[in-house]
């Protein structure tokens, strides 16, 4: 709770003086918002400044959100939950399009290398409903920016990094751009990596502790992204086609000697969508072919598992602008899910279908939002999960907006959680999540200094929640059995400072996040009231940097707290604390940019595990030549 | 302003300093109420109760209780060795003043002294074992489950000499009697018999599905338990005449949702335990199954089942959700609860040091 009452020291002491920033939400009409989620609702944006210096999804998330990284090690399966939620109510979007996995309705973070998108937005609680069903924690959005077609700058852009560092790894990654004449736009992105992740490791698993090497690590990854616009008047036509293929050994833990255990991943995903605007309407309509193949071998057991899944999700969102104070919300999802795995006895289909209506305006100070989503999936209509935000401007404070937001939203069971065999349990309900927040934002700028803090305090329930347990004859399988409370505070903090040629900026984000059992089938059990397993209490990162005319020296610092691994909360992962530092110098010629860049990781080699008996590295080194035409 | 940013600064590295001031260096995942002083081990009377952990979480552990002074001590095996036991200890057997705890996922059996709980051995190179029987005084045999083999362990100097080959990718509980080996075949739903001098396959009895342990009694007939799989069959407790090879007695379960598990016999060789969702208690004359339960669970779930050798308690263990520590209840011979102490996770055997 410390730095709980520094942040607010500094705050209330800033808010005394100064000169005003406006922080207006002003409304636009006839301007597209590609993510549409009212400023009302907490969200945390990421520029593609901070998707440059990492290599994937889960390390741009660990090191500038307060979001939960599970990781299995270097390279390995990674997962992600909001506010104490699991790994399965996080929603990820790749420009509007829901990727979750019909099947476990997981995402591995891990596959997602920053080259493929630009911007990541992350929505949290009752705002996930806006992206559609099953965010009951929240979601991440992922998003390809379009050029400016008015733009008269350069018509070709190529920018390519080279990248090597530690346990045999090297990437290349490359984006060419084309901005032709009558408005055409042309994109294309590659990428191939490959590690060993050899890392070394003490192993405190055996006798003695001895140095071990991780074996069976290695991975390679390699995909492209094609895209194709085309502006017209009022209207954006495009059409995105974006291949993956990973192929890694998965290493065991330390108390595992022998593993022969692979994973092949392939994804084809088509999106094709336009966006434009026609008297008091804008519109946008996609139509997304995600089609995902998963191979998993264990050689030792004889096991050779393949899962594939396709999903049809289509789109189509309406705004209508009321008056200049009023949008009318309307947008239609038809989805089809169907999948066959080794698991299943046959092939499994559904239609999850919703449909978002609402309202957004803003009343003098006063922005709100409030919308409703209903979903038919199966047999399960559900009519009712409403979603409300608000913000409000302090009238004799404009640098202070209050902000409130409630909702409902509705995690259907997986085809995994439903049909496999033998466990699968096809009477399960869905999982029922109902949010709510309330922080305040303050952005304010004092001469050549600006700061700005966002505080929500977050309170939800999630009942049904489907757990897997041991039943009949030893099989697992899942019931409605959880009820959980999650509550917390998260904070965020930036300072961005100017002197002369020097920029600095500090960046600080804490979360507090109470997740606990609050209803179970025996009140005698242990885990009642207990925090949940694999949810720290405490998260804190912070990143300061300091820039001076093309040199770049940034300073990261990551702090996740124990985290309980039983539920009676007698086991627990302790805490760990890893340092990032690099060094970055741009060199410009007339129209060429090289970015030469060297970041130490796990600065002060601390020996941490993420998960129990997973390995992380220690300290490892990374060198990065960007070249910008 | 400067002034505010070098306040801000500080402020941080404070800040930093504080979540980076850590008590002891801890590493990998750390058990709360386990034994941090080394423990002697009473001279009768000691329980070791093997608790599975969790799969991946390497959390499997020994508890030591005392039923005379009803003492307990967790996680005594890592207490006295200084590395933890390792991933999903399935099972224990007592034999020679030596444990062998059969540690099913980190592929190894720890052979462990009886008298200060440190490992004398550690038998290393199985594919995914299950239970340990000795078939006498100088071999022992390994059951495995993804293997199509019995593992033969050489007992003079703790290693794998050899294997019998099974046909069956999940072979479970064993016992011997009269150099024959008699083996649960979970995946083929058989009894294996092993001729145990030459290690050669004698027959295959066809059984119930999914025999998942075995008892002998005093007029030397096999019991085994079959569980019918997940709603595959209706359940089975099997009365094998090992002498004639020939099933005597099949009792049939009423409902296909039972699914007994640890038949148990008590000293006597006349009284027979199982869980099917309760404890009931069975005599070996009996010539139907119990129709009334002898310890009812009250919500909790029975996971594993052992009898005192000595005093005829019966121990239970709850195993809650799955995730957090069992509890373990005693109950005497008139069926009253005498005792309940807390275990470690997943208790899944009892092993009464003599």
């Amino acid at each position: 709770m410390k730095l709980i009452s520094v942040i607010f020291t500094l705050f209330f002491v800033q808010t005394t003086f100064g000169q005003l920033l406006n922080d207006t939400i002003k409304f636009e009409p006839f301007v597209i918002e590609e993510f549409a989620v009212s400023a009302t609702y907490k969200t945390t944006n990421l520029d593609a400044v901070a998707t440059k210096s990492v290599e994937n999804l889960a390390q741009l998330l660990q090191e500038n959100s307060t979001v939960f990284i599970k990781s299995y090690g270097s390279g390995s399966l990674a997962s992600v939950s909001f506010r104490g939620t699991g790994a399965g109510h996080t929603r990820v979007l790749w420009n509007g399009v829901s990727l979750n996995s019909p099947m476990n309705g997981q995402i591995d973070f891990s596959l997602y290398p920053t080259p493929f998108f630009d911007k990541v937005e992350l929505h949290y609680g009752a705002s996930g409903l806006i992206d559609g069903n099953g965010a009951l924690g929240g979601s991440v959005n992922l998003q390809n920016s379009l050029p400016n077609f008015n733009d008269s700058a350069k018509s070709v852009k190529l920018n390519y990094n080279y990248s090597i560092g530690s346990f045999n790894k090297q990437i290349h990654s490359g984006k060419v751009a084309y901005l032709g004449t009558k408005k055409w736009f042309y994109e294309t992105r590659i990428l191939h990596s490959e590690a060993e992740n050899d890392l070394v490791y003490y192993n405190f698993a055996k006798k003695e502790n001895p140095e071990e090497k991780l074996q069976n690590a290695a991975l390679k990854q390699y995909g492209f992204q094609q895209a194709i616009y085309k502006k017209f008047k009022n209207q954006t036509v495009g059409v995105r086609f974006w291949y993956f293929n990973s192929d890694r050994n998965l290493p065991s833990t330390m108390l595992v000697d022998k593993n022969d255990e692979t994973q092949q991943d392939e994804s084809f995903r088509l999106l094709v969508n336009t966006t434009g605007f026609k008297n008091k309407f804008s519109y946008k309509i996609s139509a997304a072919l995600i089609h995902d193949n998963l191979i998993y071998t264990n050689k030792l057991i004889d096991v050779n598992s393949k899962n594939n899944s396709l999903l049809m999700d289509n789109h189509v969102d309406v705004n209508y602008f009321i008056n200049d104070k009023i949008t009318f919300l309307n947008k239609v999802n038809v989805r089809h899910e169907q999948a066959i795995a080794d698991g299943y006895n046959n092939e499994h289909k559904r239609f999850n279908n919703s449909w978002l209506t609402g309202f957004s305006g803003n009343f003098k100070r006063l922005n709100w939002t409030v919308f409703n989503r209903m979903t038919v999936v199966d047999d399960f209509f559900k009519p009712i999960a409403p979603s409300i935000s608000l913000g409000y401007q302090l009238p004799k404070l404009e640098s202070v907006t209050l902000k409130a937001a409630a909702g409902i939203n509705h995690n259907y069971p997986t085809f995994n959680d439903l049909y496999w065999t033998s466990g699968g349990n096809p009477n399960l309900k869905p999982e029922e999540a109902k949010m709510s927040e309330a922080g305040l934002k303050y952005q304010k700028a004092f001469g050549k200094t600006t700061i700005t803090t966002e505080n929500t305090f977050f309170f939800a329930h999630v009942s049904n929640w489907i757990l897997w347990q041991p039943s009949a004859g030893n099989i697992w399988s899942p019931t409605n059995l959880k009820k959980v409370e999650n509550k917390g505070f998260e904070s965020t903090l930036t300072i961005k400072y100017k002197l002369n040629k020097v920029d600095l900026s500090i960046r600080g984000n804490y979360a507090y996040t109470i997740s606990k059992n609050i209803n179970l089938p025996k009140n005698t059990d242990d885990a009642l009231y207990k925090q949940l397993i694999y949810v720290p209490q405490h998260q804190f990162n912070s990143n300061i940097k300091l820039t001076y005319k093309n040199t770049a020296l940034s300073y990261g610092y990551y702090y996740t707290g124990l985290r309980y691994i039983s539920t009676d909360n007698n086991w627990y992962l302790p805490a760990n604390y890893i340092s990032n530092i690099s060094l970055s110098q741009a060199i410009k010629l007339k129209t060429t940019t090289f970015n030469l860049r060297f970041q130490v990781n796990n600065l002060f080699n601390q020996t941490y595990q993420s998960i129990a008996w997973r390995p992380m590295p220690l300290r490892n080194y990374m060198l990065t030549l960007a070249l910008n035409l | 302003m400067s002034k505010f940013i070098t306040h801000i600064v500080v402020g941080l590295a404070l800040l930093m300093f504080t979540f980076s001031s850590c008590k002891k260096e801890e590493f990998g995942p750390q058990c709360k109420n386990c034994e941090e002083n080394a423990i002697t081990p009473s001279i009768q009377n000691d329980v070791i109760i093997v608790n599975e952990g969790n799969f991946g979480f390497g959390n499997a552990t020994l508890t030591l209780y005392n039923s005379t002074e009803k003492s307990v001590h967790h996680g005594i095996f890592q207490q006295a060795n200084n590395y933890p036991l390792g991933d999903v200890a399935q099972s224990a057997y007592y034999f020679n003043g030596k444990i062998a705890v059969v540690v099913n996922n980190s592929n190894k059996i720890e052979l462990i002294d009886k008298t200060n709980f440190t490992s004398i051995a550690t038998i290393t190179g199985f594919d995914s074992p299950r239970y340990f029987c000795p078939v006498n005084s100088s071999t022992a045999y390994v059951s495995n489950i993804f293997s199509n083999k019995i593992d033969i362990v050489n007992l003079t100097n703790n290693t794998i000499s050899g294997s019998i080959t099974t046909n069956s990718n999940w072979t479970e509980e064993m016992l011997v009697y009269n150099d024959t080996a008699y083996v649960c075949d979970m995946s083929n739903n058989k009894l294996i018999l092993i001729n145990t001098t030459n290690h050669q396959i004698i027959d295959n009895i066809s059984l119930g599905i999914q025999p998942n342990s075995l008892v002998i009694d005093k007029n030397n007939n096999i019991w085994i338990m079959c569980d019918g799989g997940f709603n595959e069959a209706n359940a089975q407790l099997i009365k094998f005449n090992p002498n004639i090879r020939a099933i005597e007695q099949t009792l049939v379960f009423s409902d296909i949702n039972h699914s007994p598990s640890d038949l148990i016999i008590d000293n006597s060789k006349e009284n027979m335990y199982f869980i099917n969702t309760h404890v009931f208690k069975m005599n070996i004359n009996d010539t139907s199954l119990p129709t009334s339960s002898w310890v009812s669970n009250n919500g909790e779930v029975f996971y594993s089942l052992g009898v005192h050798p000595t005093t005829q308690e019966i121990y239970v263990a709850d195993a809650k959700d799955f995730v957090q520590n069992s509890t373990i209840s005693v109950y005497k011979n008139n069926q009253q609860l005498s005792h309940q102490f807390q275990s470690g996770i997943n208790s899944g055997q009892f092993l009464f040091l003599p």
